[in-house]
């Protein structure tokens, strides 16, 4: 073998071995990335999905259509979801009046779900959610089907946001300002 | 799935357990070894291109479930959790099918205690665990049975899981062979060996990558040792093959091809000692051996602080590096073979470290992680020769004191890792003591109390910044383990409850309704709260620890009389007290006036933050 062509094999073994490294990781971390749909087609499933209130009837979210949508998935019994439900009755508060909508969807049963509600003094509308509402947080790319996840729906209909894991503050309201400040109209089309 | 799959979703949710990932323990062919390494390899250059992003395992993954009979009255079930995720303790359920078989209580370990900021003191399990479940048949003829097994859990990245189902259908005509199979709990994951397509999949999620890395840094590190730099420049002149002219690229791609014999040789290294490792890996879990290894661990740091020195003998060491003499420069394949017989010489830098990243590896028995492990070490190691190689030199830094700074490292290093070994088995106030000893030693070394010389370089007020920190992280570890903490990653937690516990509001317990009235009608003009309380109440251990800790609130307080009604045994007494002001249960605050009377526009139901709270006591207050 001569001293060039020696060479050319290793980088080309170098390459290959990259350029196979890089598909495989593409293809197992991918499955989520794959998974993931196109942001309205998200957001239009949200909006369809059929979702029990605290009281038995049944509700979609259709009414907030046109806010900017904070829809947290979560339950009582999962610790970092508890976490994150002071910043949004806190957030509620504050940019309720600009357009910002909090819906709770829990994983959960009414019971709890209301005496927390109370204890927590949650301030937007909590609906429950059953096993299609883990294949919706699945297809929004939460492949493990974790909670919390938040998925943040601008006034255009468009996913603009889904978060996994408790929200802080400042990351969230990064995340919803821009879409409270544009214009709705605009928007809207 | 519409309703019946929901329904189906809210029983689990009940029992605390989730939804239907049914799913059989399948056994996974294992791909030859060679395969496994090269696909570690390969993924190393890929992770590296593409940026970790954590991937959360699917649940079923995550924690890994199987059952087998372990004789004729139990079923052994086992979870191998992946790192970095954990089980709640109380959240497994178990039950079987048919009719006739009974489940008796499961026999589960002690878990280890967490505290959760909402729920309180949880035990939580990690890594392997081994639940063994007691059952009954009720008369013979039942020819298997399928157990349901129910757990939830979360990742430490700060995202929980709906409960799990898991079922396992298990053959009672198997009996009496499964029983003779040997008691090892772990054999029941023996289908699913490191290098299974599930266990690639988790490792992006698991320590694999960072370990990796690690090894990485250390291979850097250790080619700054005095036996190592010094060398470099010469080797690179013998690896380019005496004084030619050669281009940069040149230069860089001899280095590549030497390092790379170097790394594939000491990735077989790291293999061997996995597989090592694997085949003893019964043996590794007892204490003796466990215990053994952490003494060399501390003899190999003994070394690394120059009390003596390890090497390979030199006249093996020199008959090698004759052998490598023999072999011309300037070839990319002769190169090679260079690099492949330096990893066999191992210097009196190397020996140390090299051993305990051997021994490290076979501790792990983790095939795949040995190979990429200390393939990236000696990567690392040949990081500055491909500096020199494509720098000409201008890259490296200078030969110096400061090198043996660097052996220094490795030797702390060794006796962290020792420590870590005996972890399984020590006491975890003898860790901390141990931690804690390690670092504040480490951090005298640094010179953290030392004063700095008036102009001191950077490094040494890196180093000092960087002894100091050791030092109180070192003392803190030593006063927790003193202070009664038990918790390694909190070392002072124990303080902050013991702080907590003593400056705890003076609540008077009253137990029943003829207590309460005798309490309040002998408070004396002083207005009375009375607090609900349960142990399983969110909301009041959250105004315990949020809104009576705050100063304000105490100073409000301590002009009341202070009455807890605990309830949570919930038995008739104290069922009568919460009727009595129409409560289901806590949380619940109750006001009496100056009077005796009570207050009934006040009374507080759920959490409240202390500003609230403060201004609810001085209205109590003002009322006379």
């Amino acid at each position: 073998m001569t001293r060039g062509r020696a060479v050319a094999l290793f980088v080309a073994v170098a390459i290959a071995s990259a350029a196979v490294g890089y598909a495989l990781n593409r293809w197992w971390a991918g499955s989520s990335i794959a998974g993931r749909e196109e942001p309205g087609a998200i957001a239009e499933a949200v909006f369809a999905a059929r979702l029990t209130d605290l009281t038995g009837g049944v509700q979609t979210l259709a009414p907030w259509r046109g806010r900017v949508l904070v829809v947290n998935f979560w339950a009582t019994w999962c610790a970092p979801c508890r976490e994150e439900i002071p910043v949004f009755v806190r957030m509620q508060e504050r940019y309720g009046g600009q357009g910002l909508q909090f819906v709770g969807i829990a994983i959960d049963h009414a019971g709890p779900v209301a005496e927390f509600a109370r204890e927590f003094q949650i301030n937007y509308p909590l609906l429950l959610g059953g096993l299609e509402t883990l294949e919706l947080v699945r297809r929004a790319g939460n492949r493990a089907g974790v909670l919390p996840h938040t998925l943040i729906i601008g006034r255009s209909g468009r996913v603009a946001a889904s978060e996994l894991g408790a929200l802080k503050e400042p990351r969230l309201e990064a995340l919803v300002e821009p879409l409270l400040r544009a214009d709705p109209e605009s928007n809207a089309r | 799935m519409g309703e019946r799959g929901d329904h189906d979703l809210h029983r689990l949710i009940d029992q605390l357990s989730p939804p239907g990932t049914r799913r059989t323990q399948e056994k996974t062919g294992r791909m030859s070894l060679i395969m496994r390494f090269f696909l570690a390899a390969l993924l190393t250059a890929s992770a590296i291109a593409h940026g970790a992003e954590p991937q959360l395992l699917e649940p079923e993954k995550a924690f890994q479930f199987a059952a087998r009979l372990k004789d004729a009255r139990s079923i052994e079930v086992g979870y191998r959790i992946a790192p970095g995720y954990y089980l709640y303790r109380d959240k497994f359920r178990f039950s079987a099918a048919p009719e006739g078989v009974k489940l008796g209580a499961p026999r589960l370990p002690r878990g280890k205690m967490t505290r959760d900021e909402f729920f309180g003191e949880m035990e939580t399990y990690r890594g392997d665990l081994t639940i063994v479940v007691p059952f009954e048949l009720d008369g013979a003829g039942v020819p298997a049975l399928t157990l349901t097994a129910v757990s939830q859990g979360c990742a430490d990245v700060g995202v929980c899981y709906v409960p799990q189902e898991q079922k396992a259908e298990l053959k009672l005509a198997a009996l009496t062979a499964g029983a003779t199979r040997g008691d090892a709990p772990f054999q029941l994951f023996a289908g699913a060996a490191p290098g299974d397509d599930r266990s690639i999949a988790a490792l992006f999620a698991s320590g694999f990558w960072l370990v990796v890395a690690s090894f990485f840094g250390f291979g850097l590190l250790l080619s700054f040792t005095p036996c190592v730099l010094p060398m470099v420049p010469i080797l690179s002149g013998v690896i380019v093959g005496g004084g030619a002219h050669v281009t940069r690229t040149r230069g860089f791609l001899l280095a590549a091809a030497y390092v790379l014999g170097m790394a594939i040789a000491y990735a077989i290294a790291g293999i061997a000692a996995a597989l090592s490792g694997a085949m003893l890996s019964a043996a590794l879990q007892n204490p003796w051996v466990l215990g053994g290894f952490a003494a060399v661990f501390v003899a190999l740091a003994l070394a690394m602080f120059g009390f003596y020195e390890l090497q390979l003998p030199v006249a093996l060491q020199s008959r090698i590096a004759e052998a490598s003499g023999r072999i011309k420069g300037g070839h990319a394949a002769s190169v090679f073979v260079m690099g492949v017989l330096s990893a066999l010489i191992v210097g009196p830098c190397m020996a140390a470290p090299l051993a305990g990243a051997l021994l490290y590896i076979s501790q792990s028995g983790d095939v795949a992680l040995g190979g990429a492990a200390l393939f990236a070490l000696a990567l690392g190691m040949g990081a500055p020769l491909l500096a020199v190689g494509a720098s000409a030199g201008a890259l490296l830094p200078k030969a110096g004191p400061w090198m043996e700074t660097v052996k220094r490292f490795f030797g702390v290093v060794l006796l962290g890792v020792a420590i870590y070994l005996v972890s399984p088995l020590a006491p975890a106030a003898v860790q901390m003591l141990a931690w804690g000893a390690l670092l504040v030693v480490t951090a005298i070394y640094l010179r953290a109390i030392d004063p700095l010389p008036a102009h001191a370089r950077g490094f040494e007020k890196l180093g000092k910044g960087i002894g100091v920190i050791a030092l109180v992280a070192g003392i803190a570890f030593l006063i927790g383990a003193l202070s009664g903490s038990r918790d390694l990653l909190q070392p002072l937690s124990g303080l902050r409850l013991g702080a907590g516990e003593a400056a705890a509001a003076p609540f008077e317990p009253v137990n029943n309704l003829a207590e309460l009235e005798a309490r309040v009608q002998a408070a004396a003009g002083r207005p009375v709260m009375l607090d609900f309380y349960a142990d399983w109440c969110v909301s009041c251990k959250e105004m315990e620890r949020y809104t009576f800790s705050d100063a304000g609130v105490r100073a409000r307080m301590r002009e009341m009389l202070l009455l807890q009604a605990d309830v949570t045994a919930n038995n008739a007494e104290q069922v009568a007290l919460l009727r009595r002001f129409r409560l289901f249960g806590p949380p619940g605050i109750i006001f009496f006036d100056r009077a005796g009377r009570e207050i009934e526009g006040l009374r507080v139901i759920g959490f409240q933050s202390a500003d609230k709270f403060a201004a609810l006591l001085d209205e109590v207050l003002s009322l006379r």
